[in-house]
């Protein structure tokens, strides 16, 4: 992007009011107005339906979020996310990028397998996906466990088992995810300018070295970017919770954004929840500038 | 056509340097005004202004006697030819060629008439239903033409629109603009860092320098009778040869100058009153003297200055450059600020027989010598 | 050798693991041809894949037991809306940003980058509280308008016309044209990736979004697909061949644009990864 600006046009200045309004109006109303009273809220204790007056409590609200043990359970399920999801998706997604890149044939079909899970609503999946997970030996993830385990596996309701709710979420979102990071990725490999394995390949480095010192140093600025997008999007998951285990069994499941929702919609503790996003937006806003950091320290952008 | 006027403008970018300084300049209805100078000199940014593209930090711009300073590009009935001709690309020739007509609300038959004649007259009748994109780069550059010609504009307006064309095609297309300019009447200002190319269209010609203007005249004038050390490195290829010298007397139409450890006699030029020369007796000079003006001793209405070794000869195809050792020191317009090779070049027919190593004696044709004080004002 | 065995280990890595990405929604649509009694009872057997009957059953039942054309109406309205109204606000903003003058722009622009950093989630609750105060709930307007300006789309937009070559529009001001008619004629049809990427990511967004319309409808009259098929799959009787008859329908627009506009889409995401 060029920094320097040639003059630009110097008429209808009034007109590039109208040209900015609406979407000015649109930010301002439907993003800032929201995000300054979600931290007003948070500092008040406001509960609809209660015959308390509202007033301003400081950070009490803070201070009971972390206190709840559902929440700190909430997110703990958020980090145990990000801890296997990251890595895991991140690698497979790295590994089937380079499988896709290498000159095979018919790459752009895998392309469209590899994204196609992307396209479908988080609902929609989280809906199939009870069907999927469904107990018993019928159901198409239990027999498919016991036929690659050659019938070790034993049936399980995974979506009520606390041991396997987690993990049958995590594996869904890998399903759906990895198409998303491998596309990114793909990205970032076809844009590695092939000079740099030619002379590798001159200077004798065999196909791991090149691996290890082209691809992997060009890609830096990528993945960390994929990581670091992919850990938000953990910290933001809701769809599925909601619909596969309601947060269950027993908070197994629950995460962040499934407290905050929980906490105004279904026990009106409005101020609370509101709490509840503003540290969601904390760890959100920290994950961000963590990346903007990195990716200055290491050179800049991809291109 | 109209008349084009600048009075005293200026155009400052940042508060204290100006791009362009106190440029005043007058420009006839149907002339062909040639702004030539370095890159970063403000010839863009003066045709900018006169475009409307750019503010005017201070003075006034007219057109036809109307102050234009606050109207907009669209307000302005000019035309403008662009350095990378700026064509629509998503649009068809045809359609890059009438969207000035359909700005000003021509009716559709009369625009395709005036279109089908414009492109006839720049020779595009084939490829007017192509996009820019498959056209050439000749083809592309008189699509730009066309689409300025086809409003009959008060002003054209040409921003170094030939420099990305090779220099074959330079040459064609430049003498293709002068005739068609000659054949519409319309008033043109050119811009151009080809110095060749500024003395072969403009009817005067404008030599600026980080914004200032170092001369205007008729390119003859120019190169005989330059007004300063810059104008008189800048124009000719090569330029003028310029020493550094000392005036060390005068008498009866000649003048004697320092030449390094030597001495050399000339007839002073004409347009130089013996007073003037006079109170800068003992004074440091510089002395300009064409590359045609040195000639070899026995050339009939010449100054012998004395014998001097060649240091090269370069054929050119159609001359000969001689470059000769010289003992004293050379001088640039400070154009690239590059250190001058301490030596001075000739320009000779190839039937010479110099080469490298010969001693020959020079002589300066007469009335070929200029002055220039310290400066590198003209005397 | 083992240079040998490099391609042929390559093309089964990514046939398996292809397959193993496309069982669940091969299982899906599948299904959703086989009599409810069978879904379930199949699922764990290679009748699974290859039924030995197959009914449209189903699909009529879904249209039976619930308003389904309504629902993909909506989201169609909604998502249409959005898009359509996304692609002509924000893109008249990104170009007042990007090439006019005027006094707040610098400001207005690093708005828009911190703007971008906030995720959905993190409003949603005001964002709910205030809809509900204001009685603004279950209408079309309250999924529509709070996300027809969007900093990202903004941002996309902006970076683009930044790219175009100013000369351009230079060449368009002495050539007479006015502003507006700049912008149509002249940035619009030499911005189209970037329409086509913003009409894209927004369409990706806004088909599945199921937050805000979880929050703030209850009435099944402006209820997008999303949570239909949560609610449809809590509507007793739990019949799975209609729940997946539901989902095929649901998910066929976008899949079709998908694969219809596979390079597009997948470019879209792509570099708007990279601009990020």
């Amino acid at each position: 992007m060029n920094g320097l600006h040639k003059v630009a046009m110097i008429d209808d200045k009034n007109a590039a009011y109208f040209f900015v309004a609406p979407a000015l109006v649109g930010l301002i109303l439907f993003i800032a107005v929201p995000f300054v009273l979600a931290v007003l809220l948070s500092v008040t204790n406001l509960h609809l339906g209660s015959p308390l007056p509202l007033e301003f409590v400081g950070l009490d609200q803070y201070r009971a979020a972390f206190a709840d043990p559902e929440f700190q359970h909430a997110l703990s399920n958020n980090f145990l996310f990000v801890v296997f999801v990251v890595p895991v998706q991140t690698a497979l997604a790295l590994f089937l990028a380079l499988l896709v890149n290498s000159k095979i044939r018919g790459s752009v079909l895998y392309r469209i397998i590899f994204f196609m899970p992307v396209v479908f609503p988080m609902s929609l999946l989280a809906v199939v996906w009870i069907l999927i997970y469904a107990p018993g030996p019928q159901g198409i993830m239990n027999s498919f466990l016991q036929f690659v385990s050659l019938g070790l596996w034993q049936p399980r309701d995974f979506l009520h088992d606390p041991q396997f709710a987690l993990p049958a979420i995590m594996l869904m979102s890998i399903w759906q995810g990895t198409g998303f990071q491998m596309v990114i990725i793909l990205a970032g490999l076809q844009s590695i300018p092939g000079q740099l394995y030619e002379a590798a390949a001159l200077d004798r480095a065999g196909n791991w070295s090149q691996f290890w010192h082209v691809t992997l140093p060009q890609l830096r600025a990528t993945l960390i970017f994929v990581v670091l997008l992919t850990t938000i999007l953990a910290f933001r998951l809701f769809d599925q919770v909601q619909i596969m285990t309601h947060g269950g069994p027993n908070n197994a499941t629950t995460t962040v954004m499934f407290e905050a929702v929980r906490t105004v919609f279904e026990r009106q503790q409005v101020a609370r929840g509101a709490a509840i996003t503003v540290i969601f937006f904390v760890i959100v806003l920290v994950i961000t500038l963590l990346q903007r950091r990195t990716m200055r320290n290491s050179g800049g952008a991809m291109r | 056509m109209a008349t084009v006027a600048f009075n005293h403008v200026t155009k400052a970018y940042t508060p204290g340097t100006n791009a362009v300084e106190d440029f005043t300049l007058a420009v006839e209805e149907g002339e062909r005004i040639v702004l030539v100078g370095p890159s970063g000199c403000g010839k863009s940014t003066l045709l900018r202004m006169l475009a409307g593209l750019e503010t005017v930090s201070g003075g006034e711009i007219l057109i036809g006697g109307r102050v234009v300073n606050n109207l907009t590009p669209q307000q302005r009935n000019i035309a403008m030819v662009f350095q990378n001709y700026a064509l629509y690309p998503h649009k068809t020739v045809r359609d890059n060629i009438a969207f000035p007509l359909r700005m000003l609300n021509v009716m559709k038959t009369e625009r395709d008439e005036r279109v089908l004649k414009t492109a006839q007259l720049l020779s595009l009748e084939t490829v007017l239903e192509m996009k820019p994109g498959q056209l050439s780069g000749g083809q592309r550059q008189r699509v730009a033409m066309a689409r300025a010609i086809v409003r009959d504009p008060d002003v054209f307006l040409m921003d170094e629109p030939l420099s990305n064309l090779d220099a074959k095609l330079r040459v064609k297309i430049r003498s293709e603009i002068a005739r068609l300019q000659r054949r519409l009447g319309t008033t043109m200002l050119y811009v151009t860092h080809d110095q060749a190319e500024a003395m072969s269209l403009g009817h005067r010609v404008v030599i600026m320098r980080e914004g200032r203007i170092q001369q205007v005249a008729e390119p003859q004038i120019l190169y005989q009778r330059p007004a300063n050390a810059f104008v008189a490195d800048f124009i000719g290829n090569p330029g003028m040869n310029l020493f550094q010298s000392r005036l060390l007397g005068v008498d009866d139409g000649k003048c004697l100058l320092g030449f390094g450890d030597r001495q050399l006699s000339a007839p002073y030029p004409d347009d130089v009153r013996g007073e003037r020369l006079e109170t800068l007796l003992h004074q440091e000079l510089l002395i300009g003297i064409r590359p045609e003006a040195l000639v070899p001793r026995d050339e009939q209405g010449s100054t012998l200055i004395g014998r001097f070794e060649i240091d090269e000869a370069e054929p050119q195809g159609h001359e000969m450059l001689v470059y000769f050792s010289v003992p004293a020191t050379v001088v640039h317009g400070n154009i690239d600020n590059l250190p001058a090779a301490q030596r001075m070049v000739a320009r000779w027919p190839l039937t010479s027989t110099a080469k490298a190593g010969d001693r020959l004696d020079l002589a300066i044709k007469d009335g070929a010598i200029r002055l220039f004080d310290q400066n590198g004002n003209a005397l | 050798m083992i240079h040998k065995l490099i391609r042929p280990v390559t093309y089964c890595v990514l046939l398996l693991v292809a397959l193993l990405i496309v069982s669940p929604i091969l299982f899906m649509v599948v299904g959703s041809f086989k009599p409810d009694a069978l879904v379930f009872a199949e699922a764990g057997t290679w009748k699974a894949f290859f039924p030995e009957t197959w009914t449209f059953q189903n699909y009529s039942d879904v249209f039976a037991r619930v308003d389904f054309a309504r629902f993909m109406l909506n989201s169609l309205l909604i998502t249409g809306t959005v898009v359509g109204g996304g692609l002509v606000v924000n893109a008249f903003a990104a170009y007042a940003l990007a090439r006019l003058r005027w006094r707040g722009r610098e400001t207005v622009l690093g708005a828009v980058m911190v703007l971008l950093i906030i995720p959905f989630e993190a409003i949603a609750v005001p964002l709910f509280f205030g809809a509900s105060s204001l009685g603004w709930r279950d209408t079309f307007s309250v999924q529509i308008i709070p996300f027809i300006a969007n900093p990202f789309s903004i941002y996309l937009f902006y970076t683009y016309f930044l790219g175009i070559p100013e000369e351009l529009e230079e060449a368009a001001r002495v050539d007479g044209a006015g502003l507006l008619r700049i912008f149509i004629e002249i940035i619009i049809p030499n911005a189209r990736p970037a329409f086509a990427s913003v009409a894209i990511l927004t369409f990706l967004v806004q088909w599945g979004f199921f937050l805000w319309p979880l929050l703030v409808t209850t009435d099944e009259m402006v209820r997008p697909l999303p949570v239909a098929i949560a609610a449809f799959y809590t509507l007793p009787p739990l019949q799975w061949g209609d729940i997946l008859a539901f989902a095929v329908m649901m998910v066929s627009p976008i899949l079709l644009v998908f694969l219809i506009f596979q390079r597009w889409f997948i470019r879209s995401v792509a570099s708007s990864a990279i601009k990020g």
